[in-house]
């Protein structure tokens, strides 16, 4: 088991009115699986993702990351953890956008240290193999929607990461364009064996995933549970 | 890659970067320009006053700095200096004076003077004055004066005229001499041109009575840094029967004016470097709050709060830099400009008594630069930290949910 939430609730408070985001969820999660949080606009589905990406705190419960609680972690050990053992990929790409594609995805490895040489390799090799060769010295600017959410995807695995957690990812593309990058994420769970979890409204994502978690209202309605693996 | 982004992010929004970095250069260029003509205007009077009779160091008989009269005396007279002036290393030129008070009258008119006696040719290596002379000469002749043109003016005396020197000489009996006016000078200092009379040292030495003794020597060095070095020599070669001064010593206000120059420069410096702190801040408040989800991205990929400081502060540095040095440039280009001096010729009269000349040139010390740039960068670094503060705080998912 990779990722465990345990009757994790999430409560926003705005100028006094009180919001349950999330209400006593718990879901399990093992590697290689290739998942979806699926449900209505305001189910929870990012909230969720966030705290499961130790990018917010629950109210209360609590998530657990390889074995490690998050709730016990300071805002540095979550930075160095999200570094290390998370990739994220963002419904609006989230590219830098004075780097080049190569750039955005060494920017990861660098900040992990890894030596410019081999950073720069990896980075190429990892834009190869999702399809934008030649693009390397592209800026975001310059790309289309779809070859950004691929920059952006080689960004989240290039420093190989435990997990890749996908906030709407296909949001933003076309039809076809959603398809071939939801292929690309499919082939690099099986024949690399990066673990991913979506959160998603688009039946093309549900329909890739191996698992979808449903919620509704802050809680979860079908685990999923049955039908992966 | 850090570095790199800082510098693509300042130029992703050009027009910005242009204004703030324009302020800062024309801010700084205005500064050290500033202080650039104070120090020439402070460089031209220490010239003019050192040239001006004051040399770079004076020797006298004991006491001089108390009471500097007639009575304080070299008794050897030149004798007493010369050996060892002459064998100093890094004297330039050497002579000697008598100096004292008196009056000069002309058939109409009677004025109080310095009376400075000097051996016409030595003092010509010492001091500017023999060039000054505008008609006439320089105590070619005995029984000649050199008066300045105001003080001829004030005489009604011409070139050639007879006047008469009075004066009360070494046993403090009053007496007077005839003298003819045997040349006319005009220098930057007022004292000299108004109130001063020159003769030959023999007949200042007759007229007060006291036969080869001297008031004063006056040493110019060949490399003025080796001021200090020359006295301190001088001084363990000549004892305690003589008193070195430096001009520093006996001019302190112009040392004084610097120090002032250079306290005004920091008021200077200090306003410019406080609107200036505003300016950036401002600007990288700006590029923090309109890439709020940007940097919201990096702290989820896992970038630390301490790098993320580091970027926007860095951002904040290359600001400065580009400001700093294009106002470096323009600061130059302005002494450039100015190299042959600013005409102040109509304020000449006014300045007269400050011995400041009829032109202004701009002088640059190396300090004078590196200055502003150590402030700056202190100042970008600072104004910096709050921006890259609030920009480190920045929650993940709560940045990510920014439009």
């Amino acid at each position: 088991m990779i990722l465990q939430a345990v009757e994790v609730t999430k409560v926003y408070e705005t100028r006094g009115v009180t919001t349950h985001a999330l209400d006593g969820v718990s879901l399990q999660m093992d590697e290689g699986e290739f998942s979806a949080i699926a449900g209505p606009s305001g189910s929870g589905k990012t909230t969720l993702l966030n705290l499961l990406g130790a990018l917010d705190t629950p109210t209360s419960g609590n998530v657990l990351l390889d074995g490690e609680e998050l709730t016990t972690l300071d805002s540095a050990a979550l930075a160095g953890l999200r570094l290390h053992k998370l990739g994220f990929v963002f419904q609006s790409y989230n590219l830098i956008p004075v780097l080049s594609a190569c750039e955005n995805v060494e920017f990861v490895m660098d900040l992990q240290g890894v030596e410019a040489g081999e950073r720069k390799q990896r980075a190429r090799e990892v834009l190869e193999r999702v399809g934008l060769s030649g693009l390397e010295d592209k800026r975001p600017p310059e790309m289309s929607g779809g070859q950004q959410q691929r920059v952006a995807v080689a960004r989240a695995i290039a420093s190989r990461p435990r997990l890749v957690l996908a906030d709407e990812p296909t949001a933003n593309l076309d039809s076809d364009t959603a398809k071939r990058l939801l292929e690309l994420m499919a082939e690099l769970n099986q024949v690399e064996g990066i673990t991913f979890l979506f959160s998603t409204h688009d039946p093309l994502v549900m329909e890739a995933a191996q698992r979808v978690v449903r919620l509704r209202d802050g809680r979860v309605v079908d685990d999923g549970a049955g039908n992966h693996g | 890659m850090l570095v790199r982004m800082a510098w693509r992010n300042i130029l992703r929004n050009p027009r910005r970067t242009l204004v703030v970095t324009t302020a800062i250069a024309v801010g700084i260029a205005g500064c050290v320009l500033a202080m650039a003509v104070n120090i020439g205007m402070v460089t031209d009077m220490i010239h003019t006053t050192i040239s001006n009779g004051l040399g770079h160091l004076q020797v006298h008989g004991p006491g001089w700095d108390e009471r500097p009269e007639l009575e304080v005396r070299i008794e050897g007279g030149r004798e007493a200096l010369a050996p060892e002036l002459e064998s100093l290393s890094g004297v330039q030129a050497w002579s000697t004076r008598v100096r004292s008070d008196g009056l000069v009258a002309s058939p109409r008119a009677s004025v109080g003077v310095a009376v400075i006696g000097v051996d016409p040719e030595r003092e010509a290596r010492v001091s500017e004055w023999s060039t000054s002379v505008v008609q006439g000469n320089w105590l070619e002749e005995p029984r000649q004066l050199v008066v300045g043109t105001e003080l001829a003016r004030r005489l009604q005396a011409d070139l050639g005229s007879k006047v008469v020197v009075s004066v009360q000489d070494l046993q403090g009996n009053l007496t007077g001499r005839a003298y003819r006016l045997g040349g006319l000078l005009e220098s930057d200092l007022g004292a000299i041109d108004d109130a001063t009379v020159f003769m030959h040292i023999r007949d200042a030495q007759g007229l007060f009575e006291m036969g080869s003794s001297i008031s004063e020597g006056v040493v110019t060095v060949i490399d003025d840094r080796e001021i200090p070095a020359v006295q301190s020599e001088l001084e363990a070669r000549l004892g305690e029967a003589f008193e070195v001064r430096s001009w520093e010593q006996l001019e302190p206000v112009l040392v004084y004016m610097i120090e002032a120059f250079d306290s005004v420069a920091w008021v200077l410096y200090a306003a410019v470097y406080i609107a200036m702190s505003f300016g950036i801040a401002n600007v990288l408040m700006m590029a923090v709050f309109e890439r709020t989800r940007e940097i919201g991205m990096m702290r989820a990929m896992g970038m630390g709060r301490v790098r993320v400081m580091g970027l926007i502060l860095m951002e904040g540095v290359f600001v400065t830099g580009l400001g700093l040095l294009a106002g470096i440039g323009l600061a130059l280009l302005g002494v450039w400009a100015l190299r042959d001096g600013i005409d102040i010729s109509a304020f000449a009269g006014s300045l007269d008594d400050y011995a400041i000349g009829t032109r202004l040139t701009p002088v640059l010390r190396w300090s004078d630069l590196w200055d502003p740039v150590i402030i700056g960068a202190i100042t970008a670094v600072l104004s910096g930290i709050w921006p890259a503060w609030r920009a480190s705080r920045a929650q993940p998912a709560d940045a990510l949910r920014h439009v």
